[in-house]
């Protein structure tokens, strides 16, 4: 297997380990849990590099600039919104170039007022992918600069892929 | 002093199309023109079929293919145009969604006649895979008149040829004069 | 003044509709359009078992139609928990390879078509039928495989298809020799593409643009040898990157990809193990979440899967490598012509099927 080679590394961030479950996963995970004590919840280690987090969506826009700033988390890959009895469920999958670990960071909002803070800000990659979720699930993003139907026709009324819509599949 | 002599162009057009349809469409001299030149023009429409460059989804790439160097529809008269004023034949080779249908039903009204459309693939003929979902239109026939149906999934090179070959057959079958339409 | 370049355009493969604003000759503004092949896939696959969403998950990406289900089928196989033996982790790679080169090689065809060098699509097409020949003899199919199963792979390998394939790898390479000279020893070619679509490596990491138009600014970022799965451990090979952000580099990445990918088949055709091909997995998936991750030909592609216990799955959401490009557009097309829009766009090698679901 080749080595690792001359890859870019965000400013302050340490050579990355030689194996993948070592030291980077537990320095994140100390690291939040300095810094936001009371809303950061539920840490797992899902293997493979995958750490899992639970965060409220009050404290969701500072920790994710914490996490770009100051833990070099430059590369948001996906937001998925999931619907579940009571609550709905945010997902962001957050990757490093430099140290190849993937966080998971869930947070959730209740049924009747579904609306965190838009990241497009922080990641501007989020601008499509939070449109997509308004669209199809019908979270509002706060502060998204333009926050339309891309998908579906801009005069449909409905929000398909919530439980209670019966068309379709 | 008015015009006398000189028509207006409305007037001019409506003045043309009257004598037309006077002397070559309804007279003798129509069906006689029509008689001499009907086979020509027939076998020059069947031997140079002109889809549109028109691909949406796994379909497209056997269309595409078929135009290749292995399969080469071109050998049949089959070349793309971009533009739908240029064409025969709307090749529709895959779903539908809600989103595109007023657009292809646009590009339908803007290619000149005669005109056909071939249904290429699962998708096109009946929704496919995605028959039940909420976006997409069963059928491209529900707003489309469709001529010639491909099935496969996707359809292969061979069967794409082998539509083209039947509308050839099919324009063959149903010969209309130039002038009178019969 | 907004133009309107699509639906139905010849550079646009796949639907979509791109709106720029010109001045002049000049793009001002530019703002693409999609939902044009919304499918409601992700609605759909709830209402289907797990084996029956392969097919689908093929249909996503027609382009490189085996990584997108050997990605759902990874990200099912996570949450299960389930091991898939070695020879088919060996044949899921030598396939996922085959079409990766398959799927430049189309990408070549039609870039070429569109710039105007139609001799380029001629030979390309007609050396990708080198490969899909092998994908058949491998699958009985030509681009939608449904091939991988949950657990393994359908069926076992043909006869021959070792001696095959390192048959293909060697003429692959000879003609990729052949496509560097038609193609940079054309001075139109160059004209077009150097210095076009300069796209920096900060605009490119803050948008989330993965693959190749990533690794083409600069950055060495490849999920093959940063987040291993499947085999890759074991695979000698390097990530393709370019210096300079513009069209022509992102034609050289993908072109030294096909140079690499050859060395993988070789390599995984060799050391295949033997022994079974599937593991066999339960019908019903346990409650919980899986994860999968692959590097699609176009960039990055995942699938997050929510199981509930049942043989349905609860939720599927898919990230489409070409959804986050396609956002970036604007970036890269302000300040050129119009007549660049073709260069631009088509070296962004976009399969909109995926980015619509």
């Amino acid at each position: 297997m080749g080595e690792r080679g001359t890859r870019f590394l965000p400013e302050g961030m340490e050579r990355p380990a030689s194996r993948i479950d070592d030291v980077p996963e537990e320095k994140v995970i100390r690291s939040l849990l300095d810094t936001f004590p009371s809303t950061v919840t539920d840490f797992k280690k899902l293997g493979k590099g995958v750490v899992r987090a639970r965060i409220e969506r009050r404290d969701l826009y500072r920790c994710c600039k914490f996490l770009k700033d100051q833990l070099g988390f430059e590369h948001l890959s996906m937001i998925s919104a999931v619907e579940y009895d009571k609550r709905f469920e945010i997902v962001y999958h957050i990757s490093c170039y430099g140290s190849c670990l993937l966080l998971e960071l869930i947070t959730s909002t209740p049924k009747d007022d579904p609306s965190v803070d838009s990241v497009t800000s922080i990641w501007g990659g989020a601008n499509w992918q939070e449109r997509e979720s308004y669209d199809l699930m019908g979270i509002k993003f706060n502060n998204h600069p333009k926050l339309e139907r891309i998908l579906l026709p801009k005069d449909t009324l409905y929000h398909p892929l919530r439980k209670d819509f019966k068309g379709g599949g | 002093m008015g015009n006398v002599i000189a028509f207006r162009s409305k007037d001019f057009i409506k003045w043309a199309d009257g004598v037309l349809e006077g002397v070559l469409r309804r007279s003798p001299v129509g069906s006689g023109v029509d008689y001499l030149t009907k086979d020509f023009f027939n076998w020059a429409t069947r031997n140079s079929i002109y889809p549109l460059h028109f691909g949406i989804m796994c379909c497209a790439l056997e269309m595409a293919v078929a135009s290749a160097p292995r399969f080469d529809a071109q050998r049949f008269g089959v070349i793309y145009r971009s533009t739908p004023r240029q064409c025969d034949v709307l090749l529709v080779n895959g779903p539908v969604s809600k989103k595109l249908k007023p657009a292809l039903r646009r590009l339908y009204d803007q290619m000149p006649g005669p005109k056909w459309v071939i249904a290429m693939g699962e998708c096109a003929i009946s929704g496919g895979p995605f028959y039940n979902s909420y976006s997409v239109v069963p059928g491209v026939d529900q707003f489309i008149p469709v001529d010639i149906y491909i099935p496969g999934c996707p359809a292969r090179p061979e069967a794409l040829i082998d539509g083209f070959i039947k509308l050839q057959k099919m324009i063959k079958e149903n010969k209309k004069g130039l002038l009178t339409g019969k | 003044m907004w133009n309107n370049m699509g639906p139905q355009h010849p550079m646009t493969h796949g639907l979509w509709n791109l709106r720029i604003k010109v001045d002049g000759e000049t793009i001002v503004d530019a703002e693409p359009e999609v939902g044009y092949l919304h499918r409601g896939i992700e609605k759909l696959c709830e209402n289907r078992t797990y084996t029956q969403i392969i097919p689908i998950a093929d249909r996503l990406c027609y382009g490189s139609s085996l990584t997108w289900s050997h990605l759902y089928c990874m990200t099912v196989e996570d949450l299960m928990g389930l091991e898939v033996p070695p020879r088919a982790e060996y044949i899921r790679v030598a396939s996922i390879e085959m079409q990766r080169i398959a799927s430049h090689l189309m990408w070549l065809a039609a870039y070429a078509a569109d710039l105007g060098a139609m001799i380029g699509f001629i030979y390309t097409m007609r050396d990708r039928e080198v490969f899909i020949d092998l994908l058949q003899a491998l699958t009985g199919s030509r681009i939608t495989y449904n091939f991988p199963r949950i657990g393994g792979v359908a069926h076992d390998i043909p006869p021959n298809f070792e001696r095959d394939s390192l048959r293909a790898c060697d003429y692959m390479e000879k003609k990729l020799k052949e496509y560097e000279d038609l193609f940079d020893g054309s001075k139109v070619f160059m004209m077009r593409n150097q210095g076009v679509g300069v796209f920096r490596k900060e605009d490119a990491m803050n948008l989330g643009v993965t693959g190749p138009p990533l690794r083409a600014s600069g950055v060495k970022y490849d999920l093959r040898k940063d987040m291993p799965y499947s085999v890759y451990p074991e695979m000698d090979f390097e990530p393709a990157t370019h210096p300079d952000c513009d069209c022509y580099a992102r034609y050289r990445v993908r072109m030294d990809e096909m140079y690499e990918s050859c060395k993988i088949i070789r390599q995984a055709v060799r050391k295949m193990p033997k022994g079974k091909w599937r593991a066999v997995a339960p019908r019903n998936a346990p409650a919980g979440t899986g994860l999968g991750r692959v590097e699609d030909p176009r960039g990055e592609g995942m699938m997050y899967v929510v199981g509930d216990g049942t043989d349905r799955p609860y939720r599927l959401k898919i990230r489409s490598p070409i959804f986050v490009t396609v956002s970036a557009a604007k970036k890269m097309l302000v300040g050129y012509k119009v007549a660049d829009v073709v260069a631009i766009m088509g070296g962004l090698d976009m399969c909109i099927g995926e980015a619509d679901r």
